[in-house]
């Protein structure tokens, strides 16, 4: 009997008006999604690709000077790897930095050079950028927006419309239970917005697979069928809530105007005010505190050094000592404060992404990126892996310099370190990777919560459904 | 009669479930927002005038004209709550130096906080108004006559001695007026908000202003209103009606502005920033030509252009070459806070120098800007007039600019900052000049006696006049009803035509 019903709905479905509009309308989004990842796409590798290549450029430079040049150098900048799914989700990157400055000279003087440091460059905002404001053209827009309106155009008046037309009356009059019709209306309506889905999902998919320079590997194949699925997990959370709506209210229009209010309030307006108010809350460090503190680190551990420097002479292992102390000190000093801010930002981000959480949108928009290899999420993850190999890269300087007989093994200072080239070949290189399973532990909660949601919605639609008056 | 049927409409708008329901959720949103926008804008006021005082203490305790940093500051618009636009986004400090003419493209940008909360974008008052309050007016009109006509209340209206224009006249109007009243109750929520915080001081012209947007807001609602008596006239069942309006909806709100930006990239051409970079580059390496020939040419034996000065101090040079704002400049100098007894002799030659500097430096700057601005203008403005005109195409786009030049948050109401800038920078140029600043002892040297920085040119800015804003606004704003005229029109001729 579910099939019936299901069936119905179908046929009732495909011949409306509403169904041709959608499908056009998926079709297009789509069409242009693929057309921006084509043009966009080679260019974030073409960057990633020249960024990787000063790297290691810089690596061998400074190994075929000495290790202390390794040392004091560091590894350079660090860049994050474009996910060959952005498409799906776009994730803010723009707004995102897309790598970490693994050292720059801060100071010089005399024989002392500062020692590098990470540092994590705030995206400077692109203050040249007249554009009007726009959200970019992603999976995340399509589902989260386009499709979750779509899902409530189709069942507004699922039930509503029925009893208006009487055809509810008639339809329950057979001998079917009530939970049966609502599935099969539900799963009705969800074949019916799957297959345009499907279909311009398809033609993205064809588009961005005949380019040449845009190449999915199987594990990407793999992420894009969980993203579908998601998809597809929202979509009954919309045409859940549109049945339980109109199963309540008596007039398919007053249904639809409740709906996109709903709509409107959850998925337009209350991520970014949620947003906003929360992460008002709490206060990091600003850039001018940032600089006025990292400054004053600087003149106290100087003003403390320098009475002592001086005073040694030239040459002598004290002063050697002292010096590799000091720049050995500055450089944690840094490294702590920069590690400081950045948690003090990353601490108010995670606040604001959990609260936000309230609308489904974001669930679906969080979900994407994390399977999409974008985002927040994403970037945190990146910077794990930066971290990780900052400590490789330090724990080689630091067995190298062991190694090395003639070496005085005081860190931080030219005399005291090996002064011997390295070979390029043993240097740890910089390797952003993504990993599957990190990713669906990110994922889980919001996975539950979605499924939570859907699980919510439809037992109240069903609730709502048994108990109404034909 | 005429009279009769708007009251009658008028009733059975206002008497809705819809009606009810849509004003609370604007209200509600409206409030919400307001409050985010309002503390928004006083965290950028805050951090305004910390840096107003921070650069007013910098520049007192300057002692040389030469290692002069004036920094003006970007005021925050207080009508940025209505439609925010580049007011947030653009840079809110630029330098004026004598060495460049100052540019939208060379500002900075002062207080900038977390950089990962930008991934939010912020909701104005005229974003809500763009997505619900069209959705509003929508909903009204959908069953406007194609509801008439099913329940057959059309065919018993016209049987009365009523024209068809007087029946459509009669439902706008109506229609409207219940529409109005949110709309007017979210600007008055507003603006009781905004009077009661502390911070905002609204002036008699910039509720003129908000008169303004008011106005264009009305004009869009009724653009949607007449949209979707359109599909109503034209489409026989109510059910298909609404599925069409809110489809239109669906396009011409969230779809069709998002999408068309995506697909079409509106690039300049590819060597507008080489060429004009390079131009700039040969203009500044003729003035280091004549400069090496100056100090070749000049009374002192050796072509050095510190001229053997000595003291308490040091000697700077350097440049800058910002290839995409097309920045490029050289200088060198020094500052001495004292001056050694023995090179006394050799300062009226330095002055010498600088005074010949200070003429071709700022001659080169002129000559720099001639090339810059037409390129700038290529490079970045050009592209984003394309883009707000492809956004035009849905009355979304016409909406938000026309609002936007309404508030003094466009490109335009910024670049009265910046011509402002321009301004000031040419009275400072005009000033040294006048007062021979470049060949005075305080241009590279602090000891004898201090600059008195209250003599310098005090810098103001003002935003435009409303009657500047109101013709800004006026292109768009003329579309917007000229849009709602051909509608109207249209609604007219299909109803006349239909059977009932």
């Amino acid at each position: 009997m579910i099939w019936h019903i299901t069936k119905r709905e179908l046929y009732d479905n495909l011949n409306s008006l509403r169904f041709a509009l959608t499908t056009v309308l998926l079709l297009g989004l789509m069409l242009t999604n693929a057309v921006m990842h084509l043009r966009e796409h080679p260019k974030q590798l073409q960057n990633y690709r020249d960024t990787v290549v000063r790297h290691e450029n810089r690596l061998e430079s400074s190994a075929a000077d000495s290790l202390y040049k390794l040392a004091e150098q560091g590894p350079g900048r660090l860049p994050k790897k474009p996910s060959p799914l952005r498409f799906c989700a776009e994730g803010g990157e723009t707004f995102l930095p897309d790598n970490v400055e693994g050292g720059f000279g801060r100071w010089g003087m005399d024989d002392l050079e500062s020692f590098w440091i990470l540092a994590y460059p705030p995206i400077t905002p692109n203050l040249r950028n007249i554009s009007p404001d726009v959200i970019k053209v992603d999976w995340g827009f399509i589902i989260g927006y386009v499709l979750s309106l779509v899902a409530l155009l189709f069942t507004f008046d699922a039930i509503s419309g029925e009893r208006e037309r009487g055809t509810l009356r008639l339809m329950l009059a057979n001998s079917v239970p009530r939970h049966t019709a609502l599935i099969g209306k539900l799963l009705g309506t969800l074949i019916s917005i799957t297959i345009p889905f499907a279909l311009s999902v398809l033609l993205n998919l064809l588009v961005i697979s005949t380019a040449n320079d845009v190449h999915l590997s199987t594990e990407a194949w793999g992420r894009l069928g969980i993203i579908f699925l998601i998809a597809l997990l929202y979509m009954c959370l919309f045409l859940a809530l549109g049945l339980l709506v109109s199963a309540r209210v008596q007039r398919s229009a007053v249904s639809l105007v409740i709906l996109l209010l709903v709509w409107v309030v959850f998925v337009v307006s209350m991520p970014n005010t949620l947003a906003s108010i929360v992460g008002g809350l709490s206060s990091p460090m600003s850039s001018d505190e940032f600089y006025e503190r990292s400054w004053q680190l600087k003149r106290e551990s100087e003003a403390e050094f320098f009475s002592r420097w001086f005073e040694e002479p030239k040459d002598s292992t004290k002063r050697i000592e002292l010096g590799g102390a000091y720049v050995a000190k500055d450089a944690e000093a840094q490294q702590r404060l920069h590690e400081e801010l950045l948690k003090q930002q990353i601490s108010q981000m995670s606040r604001v992404r959990a609260v936000i959480r309230i609308s489904p949108v974001t669930i679906v928009q969080h979900l994407l990126e994390s399977f999409a290899g974008t985002g927040f999420e994403r970037h945190l993850q990146f910077l794990e892996n930066v971290q990780s190999y900052a400590q490789q890269y330090r724990t080689f300087i630091a067995d190298t310099d062991q190694a090395d007989p003639e070496s005085l093994h005081i860190y931080g200072i030219r005399k005291g370190m090996s002064q011997k080239p390295v070979s390029p070949e043993a240097i740890p290189k910089f390797e952003d990777t993504l990993d599957l399973s990190k990713d669906f532990n990110t994922a889980a909660t919001e996975l539950a919560l979605l499924t939570l949601f859907v699980v919510v919605l439809l037992s109240g639609a069903y609730l709502a459904f048994v108990r109404v008056e034909v | 009669m005429l009279i009769t049927l708007i009251r009658r409409e008028l009733l059975d708008n206002l008497m809705t479930f819809r009606f009810t329901a849509a004003v609370f959720i604007m209200l509600l949103l409206v409030v919400a927002n307001t409050f985010v926008l309002i503390r928004d804008y006083e965290r950028r006021l805050t951090s305004y005038n910390t840096a107003v005082e921070k650069h007013r203490q910098e520049l007192l305790e300057t002692k040389t004209y030469s290692s002069v940093d004036l920094i003006l500051d970007r005021p925050p618009n207080p009508l940025s709550i209505f439609n925010l636009g580049l007011d947030k986004r653009l840079g809110n400090t630029l330098g004026v130096y004598y060495l460049y003419i100052p540019s939208l493209w060379d500002a900075g940008k002062h207080g900038t906080n977390n950089t990962y909360l930008n991934l939010f974008s912020s909701i104005d008052i005229v974003f809500i108004f763009e997505g619900v309050l069209s959705l509003l007016a929508l909903v009204f009109a959908y069953d406007a006559l194609a509801g008439e006509r099913e329940r057959g209340t059309l065919r018993l209206v016209l049987t009365h001695s009523v024209s068809r224009g007087q029946i459509l006249f009669a439902k706008y109007i109506s229609a409207m007026t219940c529409l109005l009243i949110p709309l007017l109750m979210c600007f008055l929520l507003v603006l009781i908000m905004l009077t009661t915080s502390t911070s905002i001081f609204l002036r008699t012209d910039d509720f003129l202003r908000i008169g303004g947007v008011i106005f264009t807001s009305f004009a869009y609602l009724s653009l949607f209103y007449l949209i979707g008596m359109l599909i109503s006239a034209a489409i026989r069942r109510t059910s298909t009606a609404l599925m069409l309006s809110m489809f239109v909806w669906g396009f011409l709100v969230l779809v069709y502005p998002n999408m068309i930006l995506t697909a079409i990239e509106t690039a300049p051409q590819a060597d507008t920033e080489t060429v004009a970079h390079n131009q700039i580059k040969q203009i500044w390496d003729e003035f280091d030509r004549e400069r090496m020939q100056f100090l070749a040419n000049d009374p002192v034996p050796e072509d050095d252009w510190d001229f053997g000065l000595w003291g308490k101090g040091y000697s700077f040079w350097g440049g800058r070459d910002d290839s995409p704002s097309l920045l490029y400049y050289n200088y060198s100098g020094f500052h001495f806070e004292e001056l050694l007894e023995e090179s006394e002799p050799q300062v009226p030659h330095a002055q010498n120098y600088h005074r010949f500097l200070g003429l071709q430096i700022t001659n080169t700057s002129d000559r720099t800007w001639i090339v810059r601005k037409p390129a700038l203008e290529a490079l970045y403005v050009q592209p984003a007039k394309m883009e707000r005109m492809l956004l035009k195409f849905s009355p979304v786009g016409l909406y938000d600019s026309a609002t936007e030049a309404w508030t003094g948050t466009d490109l335009n109401g910024l670049q009265d900052f910046f011509t402002a800038g321009q301004r000031y920078h040419q009275a400072i140029v005009d000033f040294f000049h006048d007062k021979k600043v470049f060949e005075s002892r305080q241009w590279f040297t602090g000891d004898k006696r201090g600059v008195d920085w209250n003599i310098l040119p005090q810098f103001s800015f003002q935003r435009s006049d409303i009657s500047i804003n109101a013709k800004r606004a006026f292109p768009d704003l003329f579309l917007l009803l000229m849009i709602n005229l051909v509608l109207f029109a249209a609604i007219f001729l299909v109803f006349v035509k239909s059977e009932v």
